[in-house]
């Protein structure tokens, strides 16, 4: 799972509404993997991104390379497109937790696999 | 079941008593597609043509969600956009993430996306699990609530009408359609002459619910089906692997040449070998008009375009509001 993806999953715990987002990373184990540069695809990714938390994410999981507040012209800004691109694309979580900030759900990621299935009464 | 069930259906699929929608899906598609994961992901590898044409005309960098993405045969077709696949079944997720793609395990009816995020997404031979006619709008529903406003949804489901590869008695909407594993094994010397199809809508709710012999009768009937099914990329009985000595392994199609020798030699075994157990996916057969209906519920979609192919209906909708 990449780091991208922890930022559009939020907790769905029937009735679990507020502050479900951003689930919070535990025990986790990281890894590196190149992949293609995607300009298209990390422009379209700045108005998506929770940057916040974005940040607030990566500063718990030691990685500090991006800025506290997203670039004014990050759509042409080479440097912090590379950056976000190492550290939405290339970083992966290949197990560890993820725990809901509101009602404690716990979704577990394994073999870098989340997930995010819930138990029927929890539907 | 008894030992002497010649078809092997094991245990977990007897029918219950009092099962909800959730748990007959549970019972007959996801455990299901659990157990022939590996096996149906060696017979889904071409895209369908319409699917792809939907992929490649999304702009470079789109977002786009697979909601119910089987091994993710959809994920990598055009490599400029971003995908994210889900689905229910572990292992086929697990083919998937294998293949490199982004990929998690979830339920179509709580999808774990923000509200809004994707520009786009596809469910392709999915809403038709489903057991109720709310469980499908709902299904739709949570798609739509992920897409924002102006995102395509393309969504394609298996069709009543179909007259190539399959003859669904017409007035039967929800059928069990087998899939048979293949095994080496003695050949199975039981076969019955009789032609069912599927489960008659009066039966529906012995078969489906509490009779464990009348869903065994309805499974053996199915199974039997099979027999007589002609090839489809649904049928994998028909792509070579008799049951018993059916003459139906037709050609199996062109899509399929393409196949590398190894899948070949799991999907299409000698002809010495027999079957080895069959699974029973429960399918609602959709009529002409029945998914647009359905979208239009919604009252969040409009219908951009709309077809039929392979053996399925199929449309694109356009979320007009959240």
């Amino acid at each position: 799972m990449r780091l991208i993806t922890h930022n559009m999953l939020q907790c769905h715990v029937k009735g679990c509404n507020a502050n479900n987002f951003p689930l919070e990373l535990q025990e986790v184990v990281l890894e590196q993997e190149e992949a293609e540069l995607n300009e298209d695809f990390l422009r379209n990714m700045l108005n998506k991104l929770e940057y916040e938390a974005l940040v607030a994410t990566c500063l718990k999981l030691d990685i500090n390379d991006l800025p506290a507040t997203m670039p004014a012209d990050a759509m042409y800004n080479d440097e912090f497109l590379q950056i976000l691109h190492r550290v939405i694309l290339e970083t992966h979580i290949k197990s560890g937790k993820m725990v809901c900030p509101n009602c404690q759900h716990i979704y577990n990621i394994r073999d870098g696999i989340p997930n995010m299935l819930l138990a029927e009464h929890e539907v | 079941m008894s030992q002497k069930n010649p078809l092997h259906i094991p245990s977990p699929f007897q029918a219950q008593v009092d099962m909800t929608p959730a748990q007959k899906e549970q019972e007959y598609v996801h455990n299901v597609y659990q157990v022939i994961a590996p096996h149906f992901s060696a017979t889904r590898y071409k895209p369908w043509p319409v699917v792809e044409e939907f992929l490649k005309t999304m702009p470079p960098g789109f977002v786009g969600a697979d909601v119910g993405c089987g091994n993710g045969k959809y994920i990598g077709v055009n490599p400029s956009l971003f995908m994210v696949g889900s689905d229910r079944s572990s292992n086929l997720i697990s083919i998937c993430a294998e293949r490199g793609h982004e990929a998690m395990v979830c339920d179509g009816l709580a999808l774990p996306y923000r509200p809004q995020f994707f520009d786009f997404a596809i469910s392709i031979a999915v809403i038709h699990h489903f057991i109720s006619p709310e469980r499908r709008i709902a299904a739709i529903e949570e798609i739509l609530r992920v897409v924002r406003v102006g995102g395509r949804v393309l969504i394609f489901v298996w069709a009543l009408e179909q007259t190539g590869k399959r003859d669904f008695d017409k007035d039967v909407q929800d059928v069990f359609v087998p899939w048979a594993m293949p095994k080496k094994s003695e050949p199975k010397k039981e076969k019955s002459k009789s032609r069912p199809q599927g489960i008659k809508k009066k039966d529906r709710k012995k078969a489906l619910a509490n009779d464990v012999e009348t869903a065994a009768e309805s499974m053996s009937q199915l199974a039997i089906q099979s027999d007589s099914a002609k090839d489809s990329e649904d049928q994998p009985v028909a792509q070579g692997m008799p049951v018993e000595s059916a003459p139906m392994a037709q050609p199996v199609e062109a899509s399929d040449t393409t196949q590398p020798a190894e899948e070949k030699e799991i999907v299409n075994p000698a002809p010495s070998q027999s079957a080895g157990p069959v699974f029973n996916r429960y399918y609602h057969l959709f009529q002409k008009g029945e998914l647009e209906d359905l979208v239009l519920q919604t009252k969040k979609a409009s219908i951009v375009q709309q077809g039929y192919d392979r053996d399925n209906w199929w449309c694109i909708l356009e979320k007009t509001s959240n």
